[in-house]
Formats: C-alpha cells, structure tokens, sequence
C-alpha cells in the first residue's frame, strides 16, 4: 500500500499542526489531505493509528533493536528552545562594533571636521567618532564581513585612496556656488581590498562635512524580490516602485541626517497623498514617509526636490554591490516579463546621477562599489570598468567588446562615462601603520618590525588589507 | 696513464718475470687468466672487457686444461726431476673453494689493505662519495652465491681503502677498487649551473605529485605573481601562500626577491609546494651558499610520492571490498 503522507514526516506532521495551527502553512503535508465525500480517510488517519504501518516486522520479544532515529519520546529528541523568526538572521546581521577583550589604543586620535581633509592623517589610523559611528550604523554601513568586533573602538586606516576621496569632497565643497560638482565614482578592486570600507570612509567624510548622506547597503536587497512593488502610476516605461524598501530608507536617512535635515523648513507643497502638518522640517518629512509606506515614494521624490533646491548641502551617495543592478531584477511586469533593475524607482534614481543624465545642483559625490565575493556575472559592467581603466590611465589601445558576449545595452549606455577609482593593497608603510594599530590593540602578539611587516605584505597578495587582517589578527596559528 | 698501456706494461713486466723466476709448475688456468688480464695484479680472477661497460655481466669461468707435463720439460733446461717441482700448486689459495672468485677477491683485498694500512686516511665524512656495488649486482658478476654478510666484509674493507687520503691514493688500490664500483657514479652526474640572464632573472623548476611549477625570481621586494594572479588570489589557504614562499621565507629573503611563475597540474596543496621547489632553485643560483640552509627546510629534496595505483580485486590501492557473508 502506498501512503499519500512520507512516512518519515509522520511525527512532524502532528506536532507542527498543534503547535502552528494558526499560522497559514505553505507546507502541503501539514493538512491532512482529505476527499470531500468521505470521511474515512480523515478518521484512519490519526497518528497513533498511522504509526504501526511504518513498521515492517515487530522485533522479536527480549531482543534488542537500535534505534537511532530522532522521533518522539525517543533519547535523542531535540529539547531545545526553537529559535524564534527572525532570530537568527538577526544574529546573523548582527553588527558588533567593539570587542571589551581588546586593549584600548591610548594614541588614536579620532577624525574631526577639520583634520578629515588634512592630507597629515593619510597613512594613519584614526578613530572615527561616536555620533558619527551611530549615522553609520544607521545607513549599515558597517558589514559583517568587516573586522569591526576585534577592536575596542572603530577606527580605520586613511589609505591613499581614502585620501583621494576627501580631494574629492575637497574639490566638492571648493566649487561655486552656482557650479557645483557633482562627482562619479565606481570603486574597484580585488577581493577583500577593502572596497566596502572605503565606501563607509566616503560616508564617513561627508558626514563629519555636513553633507546629507544616502546610503544603499546591498543593491542585492533592492532586486532580490523580497520587498512588495507596484508599478508607479503615470510612468512610461512602467517602472516600479518599492513602498517598505522606500520606507526603510527614509527611515535610515532621517537617523543619519536628523541634525542636517531637522534645521531646514520644507519651502515648497509639496502634493502627497497623505495629511501632512503645516509646519514641516525635512526630517518631519523624512519620518513621515518612513511611518507612511504608502506614501513613502512621493515623499522621498519631495525629500529629493527639497535637497536639491539652491542652498541646502552637498549629498554623498552611495551603492554597495553594484553589480546586481546592472541586470534584470527578480520581479516579473504584468505580462511575466523580467523587470529590469533599472525600472525600479529607487535604482532608477540612483542609475541616473551615475550615469551623469541628472547632476546634483548644490554638488555630490555618487559612490558605487563592486563586490568580488557575491555578485552576479555582468560582463556589461567588467568591460566599461576595463574601459574606464584603460582611459584614465591614457592607454593608446582600449579594450574591445567581445561580440561573443550578450550585451546589456542599458548598462553600457548608464556606464558610458564612468569613472574608476581602484583600491590596491596597501603599501608597505600603510601596512605597518594598521599592523601597529593591530599590535596596539593586543590582537597581534609580535614585534612589528620591518621584516615582519614585509613577509605578512607578500603572504597577504601585496598587501590586501582584508588578507592582511585575517593573517595577523582572525589567524590564531 | 690509459688502460692499455697500463696492461701493456704489466703484461710485460709479468711475461719477464715468469720467464725468469717460473721454477715451478703452475696452474694453466691461473697462469692464462693472468695473461687475459694482467691490471688485477692481485688477482688471479680475470676482469673482462665486458664487465667495464655494463656491470651486472657476468665474469667468464673455464676450468683449467690439464697439465701436461712433457710442456714443462721441454720448455725448462733439463733438470733432475725432483718432487718439489712436479708438486702442481693452484695459483689462487681458493682453488678447492667453492667459492673461489669470491674469496680470491677478499683475499686479495685483505692483502692490499695490509699493505696501505699504514697511509694516512680522512675521516669518513671527508671521504670521496662512492656507490658501491649491490650484492646482486656483485652476485651477477662473480656468478656465485655469496652470502649479504661475506660482501658486507668486502665492502668494509672498501670502506677503509676508500679513506686513504685522496692525495696519496696508490694506483694500485684504485684500480682494485674500480672493480667493486658501480659504473655510474655520484660524481658523474654534475647538473648544469643555473645562470642569471641578462635582466636578473633566474629560473627553477620544481615538482611535486602531479604539479609541476617554474619560477623566475629576481632581486625585488617581495611580489609574488603566480599564473598573472597574486599570492592570495592564487592561493586560499594561508598555509598554501607560506608553503609556495618558504624558501624565501625560511632564509630571511621574502623582501628581497620577486617571484613570477607559472605552475600547471594537480591539486592546490600540490602546485604550491611544487611551487617551493622551484623557488628555492631558482634561489639558489643567486645565493648558492644558502643550500645547506634551504635543505634544512626541507626546500631541496622532492617528495617522490604520488597516488598509488588502484589493484584489480581492491576498491582502492589497498582497501579490500567488505566482507559480506553468504
């Protein structure tokens, strides 16, 4: 006889029913499957009486039996708290940001609004400071994958390239008032050579500068389909909007730039379809849009109007993972066709201050970050970096697209222009810079001296922070 | 001095000395071997041409022809006939042995080194290196079966002429040592140097199971570009970096050099240790002093092992079906 339950699923099937009986379950085999003229089959199949036709032949009387499988009342059942939903993504995204166990640095110094722009720090560790620390954490720029929970504090190195950022901001904020720059960079670089952090470094800056900061953590999140959509109403091509993507997002601004935003009134009426209070600072706004999902795309558009009206300041904005952009998203239009992720609002908006099709009228920095650990093949996105490359540096003979390869024409055209800032390992004075800090810490129990620095330079590929880190502080040998 | 004129020579001075002093009959055997080959002084075995070019021929054994008597007493002066002279003394004292090759060989070897005992010797370790013969190597030659105990006495004895003091080695004693040699030896076998081109570079080639790797190293600060891609682009493990940069890294020299390479075949763990080998070749034309040091971690000898072969009736190399009853 052939049962229509796996028998295996038999002890789960009664226990999760009684124990989830009100959650909606899209597990087929936790209703019991039943025709609708007979009753039969409902009755016949309790548990109990289901129970003695997994058995082939009763073990003989005195004699003993193994048994290894996990069922109920059986030795080996797990009695253990089940971990609630949620909890363990949640330990998973946990960030941790100081670690008790490690010695305070008495000569760190932190980052001001001054010395930020200084070309003194470049080459040095320097802390970065609580209130900023708190805006970071707000617009996660902190990532797991980050040593950030070996230290007692966070602190970063100022690199050169982390330098050549805060030229940028320099070059931003030294611009006329009437011609502001805004500027286009897309970060590049092997695995683990600290693209990431460089990004949290741009935000960082431009926080310590006053400047309004947005902040897209992992583009994957925006495309993943996991958020609801909607197509936006009145947009040919349909795009498509994200309410609770759009909200969080707000959220996240409004807590990273409550000081900024707080101090500038809300000039123009805005028209959004919820009530709003006569008197409105951009953070009210911010947080409206954040607790109205609904409404939460119209209020980032009228954020965005009021943000780039003359006067208010520059924005630092920044993308993490960049390739998962540059393809098809995983929604579907109404006819079942793949969405581009470029028809989503929110990439949309940022797609096109990258592209260099709208510019930021009080000046900007457009910061996107590629990811060698998760990312999907583009090939679009590695020639125009090829190509970017190949440009800056003068070459005579640029790069050719390989016919054999499908082009993504949308991607080509919105990288056409783009420019790269590669972040190489460290060289060797950097690198003994971070090893001292490391040894300061207590989490480097060796004398950081010129030939030690120099063989953990070459074991870590030239100086690849992240290899760097994990030979000299995760690897306890 | 070449061979044949040594053999020349001697088969001269031994036809003048036989001619004057030969009062007694003789052996033919011994007599005829002797004049086959003459540069055995010592011995009464022949060594023939053969057994210079490959070493596990076999010696030729013809037993003696018999006396003849009347050839005696026409050849001599007439003499009164007396006992003595009709007494037939075999030219080797091993001539009822059944092993008489054998110990006419150590007999003659105990002989020559009563006589050189007394020249000044260096200790073993100074020794000139030398591969002696195998037992069955010294087997096939003498065509006899000697026991592994009565060569090993042979071979010390070897061992101690071997240490004369190369200055002052007789001819004598090396000559009668080239017998127990193996044609090839250590010494014959010198590798090419390795060469610093003209833009610094120098090149090694290692190998480790199924890996093979070539390494150019030039003086620099420490990159290292494996197949175009960096140490830990290349290599995951950090284990594998270290492995591929030991040679470097055990002599102090890791911020001294550059290392570019190309490795191809098996596994990851194979292609950097393979890649150690190369390294430390390559290191050694720049520093040939560093050898003892790099031998001593483990950078010189290559590790011969490989996947042994899979055996019909095995599920493995060595792993047998499990036993099922019935």
């Amino acid at each position: 006889m052939s049962s229509s339950i796996c028998l295996r699923r038999l002890p789960q099937l009664s226990s999760e029913s009684s124990i989830h009986s009100s959650i909606g379950s899209r597990n087929l085999l936790s209703s019991t499957q039943t025709s609708s003229f007979s009753t039969s089959t409902a009755r016949f199949a309790s548990p109990l009486m289901k129970k003695k036709t997994g058995q082939v032949a009763a073990p003989k009387r005195g004699a003993k039996t193994l048994n290894v499988k996990k069922g109920r009342g059986g030795s080996g059942r797990d009695t253990g708290r089940k971990p609630a939903i949620g909890e363990r993504k949640a330990l998973r995204k946990r960030i941790v940001l100081s670690n008790t166990n490690a010695l305070e640095v008495p000569t760190l110094q932190d980052l001001t609004k001054d010395n930020v722009l200084d070309k003194a720090v470049e080459g040095k560790v320097m802390g970065i400071p609580g209130e900023v620390v708190d805006a970071l954490r707000a617009v996660e720029a902190f990532k797991t994958s980050q040593g950030w929970s070996l230290f007692r504090r966070p602190a970063a190195l100022m690199r050169k390239e982390t330098v050549q950022i805060a030229e940028l901001v320099k070059q931003v904020e030294a611009g006329e008032a009437k011609a502001k720059q805004t500027i286009r960079k897309v970060l590049v670089g092997d695995k683990m050579s600290g693209k990431s952090t460089l990004v949290l470094q741009g935000l960082m800056i431009a926080l310590l500068r006053n400047w309004v900061v947005i902040n897209l953590p992992d583009a994957k999140d925006i495309v993943l389909g996991h958020t609801e959509y909607a197509p936006l109403p009145g947009s040919t091509p349909t795009q498509y909007y994200q309410e609770t993507y759009t909200a969080t997002l707000l959220s996240q601004i409004a807590k990273a730039n409550s000081e900024i935003l707080s101090k500038i009134q809300v000039t123009s009426k805005p028209a959004l379809p919820i009530p709003t209070p006569p008197k409105l600072n951009l953070l009210k706004l911010a947080e409206l849009g954040a607790a109205n999902p609904e409404a939460s795309w119209p209020v980032f558009v009228a954020l965005w109007k009021e943000l780039t009206l003359p006067g208010r300041p520059p924005i630092m904005m920044a993308i993490d993972n960049l390739a998962h952009v540059m393809r098809n998203s995983e929604y579907l239009s109404a006819d079942a066709k793949p969405v581009h992720a470029h028809d989503l609002t929110i990439v949309r908006h940022f797609v096109d201050h990258l592209s260099g099709t709208k510019t930021l009228p009080n000046g900007g920095i457009i910061l996107a970050a590629e990811t060698k650990s998760n990312s999907p093949a583009c090939p679009a996105l590695d020639y125009s970096i090829q190509l970017a490359e190949a440009r800056q540096l003068g070459r005579e003979v640029l790069p050719e697209w390989n016919p054999y390869k499908v082009v993504d024409m949308r991607v080509m055209e919105c990288l056409r222009n783009m420019e790269v800032l590669r972040s190489n390992g460290l060289s060797k004075e950097e690198a003994r810079a971070i090893m001292e800090y490391y040894a300061a810490s207590g989490m480097l129990r060796a004398k950081v001296d010129a030939p030690f620095v120099s063989e953990r330079w070459t074991l870590a590929g030239q100086g690849n922070i992240g290899e760097l880190e994990r030979a000299s502080v995760r690897a306890r040998i | 001095m070449s061979r044949a004129e040594l053999q020349r020579r001697l088969l001269q001075a031994t036809d003048a000395l036989g001619a004057l002093s030969l009062s007694r009959p003789q052996c033919q055997r011994a007599l005829s071997f002797r004049q086959n080959s003459p540069s055995q002084c010592l011995s009464t075995t022949s060594k023939n041409s053969a057994e210079l070019t490959s070493e596990n021929s076999q010696e030729k054994f013809t037993a003696a022809p018999p006396i003849d008597f009347n050839t005696f007493n026409k050849a001599k002066k007439p003499q009164p006939l007396s006992l003595k002279t009709l007494r037939v003394i075999p030219a080797s004292p091993s001539y009822f042995s059944a092993k008489p090759t054998f110990t006419d060989d150590f007999i003659n070897l105990s002989a020559l080194l009563r006589k050189v005992a007394t020249l000044p010797t260096v200790p073993a370790s100074e020794a000139p290196r030398v591969a002696w013969k195998t037992i069955h190597q010294y087997r096939i030659m003498v065509n006899e079966p000697v026991k592994t105990l009565r060569y090993h006495r042979i071979l010390d004895i070897l061992h101690r002429l071997n240490r004369i003091h190369p200055s002052l080695m007789p001819e004598e004693v090396r000559e009668a040592m080239l017998r127990y040699k193996k044609a090839a030896q250590p010494e014959d076998r010198i590798p090419k140097p390795g060469v610093i081109d003209e833009l610094g570079r120098a090149k090694g080639v290692g190998r480790r199971k199924t890996s093979s790797a070539v390494a150019w190293v030039v003086e620099g600060e420490g990159e290292v570009l494996v197949n175009g891609k960096n140490l830990s682009q290349f290599f995951g493990r950090l284990h594998d970096r270290e492995s591929a940069v030991w040679a470097l890294k055990a002599t102090e020299r890791l911020d001294k050099y550059n290392v570019w390479a190309l490795v191809q075949g098996g596994g990851v763990t194979g292609q950097a240790e393979a890649l150690t080998l190369a390294v430390a070749k390559a290191l050694l034309v720049h520093e040939p002093a560093l050898k003892p040091a790099l031998r001593r971690a483990g950078c010189i000898t290559r590790d011969p092992r490989k996947v042994e072969r899979k055996k019909a009736g095995h599920v493995k190399a060595r792993k047998m079906p499990t036993w099922v009853k019935r």
